[in-house]
């Protein structure tokens, strides 16, 4: 039991629970808004490879943040009008999403930076020490704790606002939302491009949050594995942020296992097991929004 | 509506696949211009890369140095291809062996079925395999590198600097870390020889030996060098591709020494990359292509090692004290002269 009394454990499980997290209530906000998005892991990968290119640039890694944060908002925002305005399949445009920002990064990264990568000189952003709280507390990226501001600041905006519930009624019942005055589209829009800023600021964290890089691929599949923590959290950021706390953990309960007479193929594997039970339902049935998925036309 | 929304969705979808597709043929473009003019010798060869891709900080990417050099000097013409995933091993060797290419290069073990598969039906065409022994086909060869004898040089360089308390940075803990990329046998030689070479300088040291189970997530190799750092460990030896260097950076931002792979790393973090254990996939590259252009194309293993300079160990930084160095070389002409052997098996645990 030594290895649960270990600081380092719990360092690891928020460090892992960040990238996992902040594009998993991104999803909450595409989705109750009516709009599936499975688009997370491109969008991340824009979020991460601009984050680093305008941190090296400007000089500056808040710079590169807000940036990175931008250019996911604008890949969000394509998606958005094609699914929106025009109508098309939100999963088809979801994957083409995912496949187009793999391309463009890794050819932007070949052609700007060339094969040894982003410049090792590249500022990242800084970390906080918090020793008063424990030693998990004292080497986090700054993002940590702007996650957790998200995590409350998304459950009061969709919950306990007026807005929020303009947003979740978009995403039960558009007939009805449209018919009592709502601009079904607009909030729509909002839903998916406020959603894409949080999924690109969680590829940020991989880049310059954690490191310094960007690497092509290097979001290795959280944006789906984020996916997976939304509906296990069923579709609000509280429950997206406890499902990727636990993911969270068992990357690190993974790490630390290795080497005392356990597999690391088998203990790579937790994610995804755990991924698979709580689809299931064996953790309690996961309902989405009524509305999800269904482009809207308005009755006007 | 319905009708322009299809449209647009097909749009994009292709948008994505030319854009997936246009890295592979803006580096094929770009290297044939790189050559300098017109090729002088009428010698083409194509380099086809595993699904690391020429970003992998490792073999992919020298094996491409070493086709550049050879572009250079010997005046062949030269296209890379990158695999995106498995099932494009087989098309990628066939398209360059189907157009007339003198030589063909598969990067990786990876690849040992696809090229089985496809030297025998072009026995015209060349293939050159990295990292996978076939002995049987008399149009392939494939280049062996005996890593397991620089992971000793660098494991026993780790040892020998664990032992000494006046070297800034170390801490008191006789304790090293070895970061993988996956459990697979051109990793497990690295860490195989690193560990004898441990044993060799430093008997009572503990060595923490973890894998990142993936080859391009930095994040991940990130967290697992933490872990061992937190364990102890003080200098971290990485054997982990792309997962590599968010290895380095976590012995950067903790202050501690970290050991380099393949290539010289040290440029990622010079002052923390202490050294690095090289893999001449270049010299082997070019070399093999030299060979071929001259006629003297040999068919079965090519085995790569310290007294061929196959393999071998980068310059140290100014951390490491010179008495270590010289005790490093001492042990390297050892393994040259065969008076020392490496085993490339892990010892059972």
């Amino acid at each position: 039991m030594s290895v649960l009394t270990n600081p380092q454990l719990w360092a690891s499980t928020l460090a892992m629970t960040v990238p996992l997290a902040l594009p998993a209530i991104g999803g909450t906000f595409s989705e109750r808004a009516g709009v599936v998005n499975i688009a997370m892991e491109g969008i991340m990968l824009m979020g991460a490879f601009f984050g680093v290119a305008f941190s090296y640039w400007t000089g500056s890694a808040w710079l590169g943040l807000v940036f990175g944060v931008l250019m996911g908002g604008l890949l969000a925002a394509v998606f958005a009008w094609a699914a929106i305005r025009l109508a098309a399949d939100q999963v088809v445009l979801g994957m083409a999403v995912n496949i187009f920002a793999s391309g463009l990064t890794a050819f932007l990264l070949n052609t700007l930076f060339g094969y040894e990568g982003t410049p090792p000189d590249t500022p990242p952003l800084p970390f906080v020490s918090l020793p008063w709280l424990g030693p998990v507390f004292s080497h986090q990226s700054v993002l940590l704790y702007v996650m957790f501001a998200i995590v409350a600041l998304s459950h009061w905006f969709l919950f306990h606002t007026r807005i929020g519930l303009r947003i979740r009624a978009v995403g039960e019942n558009p007939l009805a939302a449209d018919t009592a005055g709502l601009n079904v589209w607009r909030l729509r829009y909002a839903g998916v491009i406020v959603g894409g800023m949080l999924s690109a600021l969680g590829g940020v964290y991989l880049s310059i949050g954690i490191l310094n890089s960007f690497d092509v691929g290097m979001t290795n599949g959280r944006g789906f594995i984020a996916l997976a923590a939304m509906i296990f959290g069923k579709w609000t950021p509280v429950g997206s942020f406890l499902a990727s706390l636990l993911f969270g953990f068992s990357t690190a309960l993974g790490i630390a296992l290795q080497g005392q007479g356990v597999s690391p193929d088998l203990l790579s594997m937790i994610p995804y097991v755990l991924t698979i039970l709580a689809l299931t339902g064996l953790v309690g049935r996961s309902t989405p929004p009524a509305a999800d998925g269904i482009p809207y036309t308005p009755i006007r | 509506m319905r009708r322009m929304a299809t449209t647009t969705t097909a749009a994009i979808l292709l948008m994505g696949f030319v854009t997936g597709c246009g890295v592979a043929a803006n580096k094929a473009g770009t290297t044939e211009n790189a050559a300098g003019g017109a090729p002088k010798v009428n010698f083409k060869v194509g380099l086809v890369t595993d699904s690391g891709g020429l970003n992998d900080h490792g073999f992919n990417h020298l094996s491409d140095v070493g086709l550049e050099k050879a572009k250079q000097e010997l005046g062949v013409s030269g296209s890379v291809v990158e695999s995106k995933s498995e099932s494009d091993y087989v098309p990628n060797l066939q398209r360059f062996a189907q157009q007339g290419y003198n030589l063909v290069i598969a990067v990786g073990y990876l690849m040992d079925e696809a090229v089985k598969q496809v030297a025998p039906q072009y026995p015209n065409t060349k293939f050159l395999i990295i990292d996978d022994p076939i002995t049987d086909i008399n149009n392939v060869t494939s280049a062996m590198f005996k890593t397991e004898q620089c992971g000793y040089l660098v494991g026993a360089l780790a040892g020998l600097m664990e032992k000494r308390s006046d070297i800034q940075g170390l801490n008191p803990q006789n304790v090293l870390g070895v970061v993988g990329g996956q459990k697979i046998p051109p990793v497990d030689s690295y860490i195989a020889g690193f560990l004898q070479g441990v044993k060799k300088t430093d008997p009572d040291a503990q060595v923490i030996v973890k894998y990142v189970n993936s080859f391009n997530d930095q994040a991940g190799g990130s967290q697992v060098a933490q872990t061992e750092i937190a364990g102890g460990a003080d200098i971290v030896f990485q054997v982990a591709g792309g997962s590599g260097i968010g290895v380095i950076n976590a012995a950067k931002s903790a202050g501690v020494f970290a050991i380099g792979v393949d290539a010289d790393q040290n440029y990622v973090a010079p002052n923390t990359v202490i050294v690095s254990a090289l893999k001449g996939v270049d010299t082997a590259t070019y070399d093999v292509i030299k060979d071929t252009l001259n006629n003297q194309f040999k068919p079965g293993v090519q085995d790569f090692d310290l007294a061929n300079n196959g393999v071998g160990i980068s310059k140290t930084t100014s951390v490491v004290p010179a008495d270590i160095v010289n005790q490093v070389n001492d042990l390297a002409n050892q393994i040259k002269n065969g008076s020392l052997t490496v085993s490339d098996q892990l010892p059972k645990s």
